[in-house]
């Protein structure tokens, strides 16, 4: 079924930015990564949810920038920063146990694998790296991305994403190049273009935006979703069509690409169903947006809009509610009812 | 006393070379003291169109709610610390003095715009002369071969020519827009270059004894006139940047803004006094994290690349390198990861001739709200700028019968920055 009755359920306004939250499917809390550099749990099973900070261990504190990306790993928290860390967290003493130095430029996304062993990361070093949860080792550091656009500007690698069998992972940059690579020997395997969502203004400001934002794979691993921004006029502001393009994994071919002028702004992050019939979608320009659209015809079912960009989300196993990461504030959707 | 500048400086440089004593006597004259002080001075403005922020330049915040996600860095200067995207400005700090502590008040791009062109609010009926031109007019030579101001605004954005106001249309740009070679000052194609010369050698031939007979002031401006076009028909060279080496081209890099700074380089080597080289377009209302890692590491590598090469040359002691924008960028963050416009407590650089280097003048508050110490307005920016060029920054044009200092009504230079 395809969720129509999208509803806002609850909202806890701060004073940060929230750039990415993880959901504890058994106890009702979510953690999330915030701009003041903290993790913090959040108990939205409470009345009133009070935030409850990780704390660091000796003379580390955590992270020293922006938190824009965590996962839960078994009874850890990993999460990654712009301060080029990655940082492994005990969930129950809500403290640090591992630091690693993991990249060499800000650190964009991270991903877990489905069985939780590994976490990939990518980074404005312009690599994929994967490291072994239990012990924090780095497995493999490959790249398919170019540190300059074309324009001679740095360019960044912003996301990533793991096949739901894990067999696949797929990266997506700046100028909208993706890289598909095998998860196991990571060679890569495949990758498809997607320019649109990068626009370089060459004459009124000289300078760019846009870029792969968001990356996922079908639940049968067979098609890619991409999101971004589309073509911007005036690059100053985010005032461009959420952009989401779908590929054909395995041989590249596009399926079907998505433009939406009502809700504006970028497509943060992207959630196929389970069965693949439909394909939610979060992000926004000053404020956020969630739209959920039919994957075969491309049709837009349903959407609504909310106060802050939204940077993150978390859906519980039943998909049933959504947790939302966004600009000073958490909000919680209910998609129960459904048609 | 009306003293006309080459005439001095023809004068100081002839008694020099008859007697060091002579010499030593005309410098203790305060207004040719001045006149020499400004020398062959020349300025080059790098002109960060639609306002750069502060707190990713030159006064970052990092752990503050304002200060978004880059760290700082320290520099060569002890105590001193920027933004991490300037990392090649960080080792070149000591010929450079920041201003930290500009509150210019006005947060529109056009108003502040002519704030920072002309170093004062506008008034009605009176046209005042931007930057550009009151340095041309101070610096440059009435019969100069070169232009006196060339600005180079290639994006569209935010593009003003300024005026030269009172001063007159002597003083305005040659204004580049479209690319970066000056328009309409080739020799027609359908002349051949002997026939050219032969035309000018005749002209020059009437010209001369014209003027010999006549003893006419207004025929030897006339005259001035011709030559000056000459000269800036020969100009064309400085902006063909394919005369330089491969290696000085690539110690520029391969954007448009290290191309220009290159331009402006070999044109102040040649004796123009005023350039500006417009980078637009910094107004980093969405994204503005990564709007700053596109375009401060074009302005990091371009502005050290420009302090490099005129040092090596010999030439940044006498050249005034001013990094400067409408604006600057707000402390809060706004919902699409932006920056808007704010004019209360931002930043500017100078580097080079009559700056102290490696000082930082004023201060803002934790977040960056506010100018704590040092409080700096266009008018007082304006007067350092004219201080450190060996120009008196309370000198009066006449503007009819009314005075007007080049510098606004009650501006104090900054001494601290100055050498």
């Amino acid at each position: 079924m395809i969720p129509t009755n999208l509803k806002r359920k609850a909202e806890w306004k701060s004073q940060d930015i929230l750039f990415c939250i993880e959901q504890d499917h058994a106890n009702g809390r979510v953690w999330f990564g915030s701009s003041d550099f903290n993790i913090y749990e959040f108990d939205v099973a409470s009345e009133k949810p009070q935030r409850k900070a990780f704390s660091g261990q000796g003379s580390r504190q955590g992270h020293t920038s922006y938190v824009t990306g965590i996962v839960r790993a078994g009874e850890q928290l990993i999460s990654c920063s712009y301060d080029r860390h990655l940082i492994w967290w005990d969930i129950d003493k809500c403290q640090m146990i591992r630091h690693v130095d993991a990249h060499a430029a800000w650190i964009r996304q991270l991903v877990v694998t489905p069985d939780g062993s590994r976490v990939i990361t990518v980074a404005d070093d312009m690599r994929c790296k994967v490291w072994e949860v239990s012990t924090g080792r780095l497995l493999a550091s490959f790249s398919d991305h170019s540190p300059m656009t074309p324009h001679h500007y740095p360019s960044m690698l912003y996301a990533v994403a793991i096949s739901a069998d894990g067999r696949w992972i797929a990266t997506g940059d700046r100028i909208g190049h993706v890289a598909i690579w095998n998860a196991n020997t990571f060679e890569k395997t495949g990758e498809v273009e997607a320019p649109i969502l990068y626009t370089w203004d060459p004459k009124a400001r000289r300078h760019s935006i846009g870029g792969i934002r968001s990356l996922a794979f079908s639940a049968d691993s067979e098609r890619l979703a991409v999101g971004g921004i589309g073509k911007i006029a005036n690059i100053d502001h985010l005032d461009g069509p959420a952009r989401l393009e779908i590929f054909d994994r395995a041989t590249g071919e596009r399926k079907l690409d998505l433009e939406d002028n009502k809700q504006k702004g970028l497509i943060e992050r992207i959630v196929w169903s389970p069965d693949g019939k439909w394909i939610l979608t979060a992000g926004g320009a000053n404020d956020g947006f969630i739209t959920i659209y039919d994957a075969k015809s491309g049709e837009l079912v349903h959407q609504e809009g909310q106060s802050g960009h939204i940077h993150d989300l978390a859906l519980d196993e039943t998909f049933d509610n959504l947790y939302v990461a966004a600009h000073e504030r958490v909000t919680r959707w209910s998609m129960a009812e459904s048609v | 006393m009306n003293i006309n500048r080459r005439t001095l400086l023809r004068a100081a440089g002839t008694t020099a070379v008859a007697s060091n004593m002579a010499a030593l006597n005309v410098l203790s004259q305060p207004a040719l003291a001045s006149e020499l002080a400004r020398g062959d001075k020349s300025v080059i403005v790098l002109w960060l169109a639609g306002g750069a922020s502060q707190l990713e330049t030159w006064d970052p915040k990092p752990g503050r709610s304002t200060g978004g996600p880059f760290g700082k860095i320290k520099t060569n200067i002890p105590g001193v610390e920027i933004s991490e995207l300037l990392p090649k400005m960080s080792s070149r700090l000591d010929e450079t003095a920041i201003i930290r502590s500009l509150n210019t008040k006005i947060a529109d791009h056009g108003q502040a715009y002519e704030l920072m062109d002309v170093g004062r609010v506008g008034e009605p009926g009176v046209h005042f002369p931007h930057l550009g031109a009151i340095i041309s007019h101070e610096l440059g030579q009435l019969d100069s071969r070169v232009p006196d101001y060339v600005s180079m605004y290639t994006s569209t954005e935010g593009r003003r020519q300024g005026s030269a106001g009172f001063l007159g249309a002597r003083y305005n740009p040659m204004f580049l827009t479209d690319n970066m070679m000056p328009d309409d000052i080739h020799r027609l194609e359908s002349m051949s270059v002997v026939d050219h010369q032969d035309r000018a050698a005749l002209r020059d031939f009437f010209a001369k004894r014209f003027i010999r007979d006549l003893q006419n002031p207004s025929v030897g401006s006339h005259e001035n006139a011709y030559a000056r076009v000459h000269g800036l028909m020969s100009s064309d060279t400085l902006f063909d940047i394919e005369r330089e080496t491969s290696a000085a081209r690539d110690h520029y890099g391969p954007t448009q803004f290290g191309q220009q700074c290159l331009i402006a380089r070999r044109l102040v080597e040649a004796g123009v006094p005023f350039v500006r080289v417009a980078r637009a377009w910094w107004d980093s209302h969405g994204q503005n994290f990564e709007t700053h890692r596109e375009l401060c590491a074009d302005l990091d590598h371009c502005m050290s690349a420009l302090l490099d090469d005129l040092k090596q040359r010999g030439l940044l002691e006498k050249t005034l390198v001013i990094t400067l924008g409408e604006f600057g960028r707000t402390p809060r963050i706004n919902g699409s990861l932006g920056r808007d416009h704010f004019a209360s407590a931002w930043s500017c650089t100078l580097s080079g001739s009559g700056i102290r280097g490696g000082t930082v003048y004023g201060e803002t508050d934790l977040d960056g709200q506010t100018v704590i110490d040092g409080e700096m307005n266009a008018g007082d920016l304006f007067a350092t700028i004219f201080t450190a060029l060996g120009i008196p920054y309370d000198k009066e044009y006449m503007v009819g019968s009314r005075p007007i200092p080049i510098a606004d009504f009650g501006s104090e230079p900054c001494r601290e920055v100055l050498a």
